[in-house]
């Protein structure tokens, strides 16, 4: 098998400073911030930036959204950030969005050109007969920023494709976190049925709102706005990030469990090297592991059906009672307790 | 930071001109002690009073508006200042004996600073109260700027959330109803996007002010989140509550905000939902009225 090699990591700099950091410069400074406490200790410049010449690498990002929580000190910033994102200004890939004729479009455009519309959180999309189910992965190790990037981009798909389609779509949400303080600002941006607590952080929708027409569309403009965003992917050499690229690894072979070896082998690097990336990104081998089986786990129950045996055989394990210590350590909770999680939503 | 204290450069010039004057009437007549004279303790003290003493004035100074309040604060921080200044001195320069007018340098601004000091606090507490009452409808007995929100001039989620705790305690022990109103306007991101983000803020603080207007007394105005206000009604039941909302409905439908841009008249509606307190916890009541609110808004989906 063939495996991408290139990819970004956490010290590539290649998001435009006045794409989507250029949004979170803006809420600030709208909120009477200075751009010098705003960029400080960020290794950037405002003038740099209103030049259009900055890239910036996701830790560049980070420090810059720490910053910013920081000074905002407000419970809504991640909301604002969120609501201004999407479709936003990045260029073709945003036209697209723009021009999406329904969800579905929309969805899998987020999805292939998530390196220029969501560089530091990665959407997936999953369908079965009833739902669409879009969840989003940590693409770079956002550590502390996380939880913010996460409200946000939630908040961008929701603000978006109300805008878009021109009426409020019935989202629900549900995040791997417990309900925070500020829970009110769930209710108003992402709805009153936002759930907490839950194995993962994940938005579903009911399928005939895929296909609904947007009004405003323009078919070949969308299209030909598609094959720029792609031209400018490949113009950057890469579509994910590292972690992305071991995760959709370490998916694909997810039967046979590979060792750390054999991963660093597939990504013709030596263990130690690929450790250390992933160090660089705030994670582990065994992590990644454990994070693909559980979200591979979530899928085999929640669209295939499969009963807890069935699971336990196609992940390989020997033993059932095995297989359920697994599945607790990865999500905290027993399979059936999460199976009802997920009928209750 | 200088812009703030502009206006005061009189006062603060004749201060450091005074402080110097102190300084070189004692190099002039007296003599320097040597280190190993020195009392530490004496220094600390007495010149670390004087730094604070400063640090108050430009506290002062720098967060408050000009005028015949900060005046007399100003004036009784830098007699304070001066005293204790010159009372450093001494640890540093011995006067000779025959000389009083250290005394009187040392012991006379300290008296009239205390006293134009205490002139300006009961002022400012005279004006305190005048504020308070502007503050009416927003704040209710318990203040925390922490809490205060960022946009409106109104207290944020967890500000509301502090005064449900007391007010439910309030109303079970006095046996009396009490209601919350939530408001939520309809289609704001419409608005967010036809006219910026900017002009959105600006709709939800003249909101705030409209909302204001339109309340009792008694009642408290908060901002939940986005753009969604709740009114802590107390001592009201879910008849009048309700009436209440239509109200405030109507006098969001009134309002002709117009754009800063543009000046074009930007129309508004919103959705209203009220829920009475029965025995429960501050967040499960909230959790409920902001359910309520979904269910109201829900024939609106279409354009919300």
């Amino acid at each position: 098998m063939t495996l991408k090699t290139t990819w970004y990591e956490a010290d590539s700099r290649f998001i435009p400073g006045h794409y989507q950091p250029a949004t979170l410069i803006d809420l600030a400074l709208s909120r009477d911030i200075d751009s010098h406490r705003l960029l400080r200790g960020t290794g950037l410049f405002h003038e740099d930036i209103l030049a259009g010449q900055t890239r910036l690498s996701p830790q560049q990002f980070f420090g810059l959204i720490s910053n910013s929580r920081r000074l905002l000190d407000a419970d809504d910033s991640s909301f604002l950030f969120g609501q201004r994102l999407l479709p936003g200004h990045y260029g073709p890939a945003s036209h697209a969005l723009q021009h999406a004729q329904n969800l579905h479009q929309a969805l899998d455009t987020l999805v292939q050109q998530q390196a220029l519309l969501s560089p530091l959180v990665t959407p997936r999309l999953v369908l079965d007969d009833k739902h669409a189910w879009f969840y989003w992965l940590d693409s770079c190790g956002a550590g502390e920023q996380w939880r913010f990037l996460l409200e946000a981009s939630m908040t961008s798909l929701v603000a978006m494709s109300r805008a878009l389609s021109g009426q409020r779509l019935p989202w629900e949400c549900s995040f791997s976190h417990a309900e925070p303080r500020y829970v009110e600002q769930y209710w108003v941006h992402l709805g009153e049925h936002t759930q907490f607590k839950r194995p993962l952080d994940l938005m579903r929708i009911p399928r005939e709102y895929l296909a609904l027409a947007w009004p405003g569309a323009s078919a070949t403009a969308g299209q030909v706005a598609r094959q720029e965003a792609q031209g400018q992917i490949d113009q950057l050499g890469f579509a994910s990030s590292f972690v992305d690229c071991l995760y959709r690894y370490l998916q694909t072979h997810v039967r046979q469990a590979p060792s750390l070896e054999q991963a660093a082998q597939a990504f013709a690097m030596s263990p130690a090297t690929l450790k250390r990336k992933l160090q660089k990104h705030d994670t582990g081998f065994q992590q990644q592991v454990d994070r693909v089986r559980k979200h591979v786990a979530l899928y085999l129950y929640q669209i295939k059906g499969f009963s807890n045996e069935e699971v336990a055989e196609y992940l390989s394990f020997n033993d059932p009672a095995n297989f359920r210590r697994s599945f607790k350590r990865w999500t905290g909770s027993t399979p059936n307790l999460i199976r009802q999680l997920f009928t209750s939503n | 930071m200088f812009s703030v204290l502009k206006p005061h450069r009189w006062k603060l010039g004749l201060l450091l001109l005074a402080a110097n004057a102190g300084l070189l009437l004692h190099l002039a007549c007296g003599e320097l002690k040597s280190v190993s004279e020195w009392v530490w303790l004496d220094i600390v003290g007495e010149g670390g009073s004087a730094l604070l003493a400063l640090v108050w004035l430009g506290l002062v100074l720098k967060s408050r508006p000009a005028g015949r309040v900060t005046n007399y604060l100003a004036l009784g921080l830098s007699g304070i200042f001066f005293s204790w200044w010159i009372d450093s001195l001494d640890e540093f320069i011995r006067l000779p004996d025959s000389i009083t007018w250290d005394h009187w340098l040392e012991s006379g601004p300290m008296p009239v600073g205390m006293i134009l000091l205490t002139i300006g606090i009961y002022h400012w507490h005279r004006e305190q109260l005048a504020i308070s009452a502007q503050m009416e409808k927003r704040e209710k007995l318990f203040r925390e700027h922490r809490l205060f929100d960022k946009l409106t001039p109104l207290g944020g989620a967890d500000y509301l959330k502090r005064q449900l705790t007391a007010s439910l305690e309030e109303s079970r022990q006095q046996q009396q109803p009490l209601s919350l109103l939530a408001l939520d306007i309809d289609n704001f991101t419409a608005i967010n996007q036809t006219f910026g983000h900017a002009e959105g803020d600006a709709v939800l603080q003249a909101l705030s002010h409209l909302l204001l207007l339109n309340l009792r007394r008694q009642d408290l105005l908060c901002r939940l989140a986005g753009d969604r206000f709740v009114v802590l009604l107390p001592n009201t039941g879910e008849s009048q509550a309700r009436l209440l909302a239509l109200e405030l409905q109507q006098a969001v439908q009134g309002l002709a905000h117009k754009t800063r841009q543009h000046g074009e008249r930007v129309h508004l509606a919103a959705s209203t939902a009220v829920v009475m307190a029965v025995d429960e916890a501050p967040e499960a009541l909230l959790k409920r009225l902001n359910l309520a609110l979904a269910r109201a808004k829900q024939p609106l989906a279409k354009t919300a």
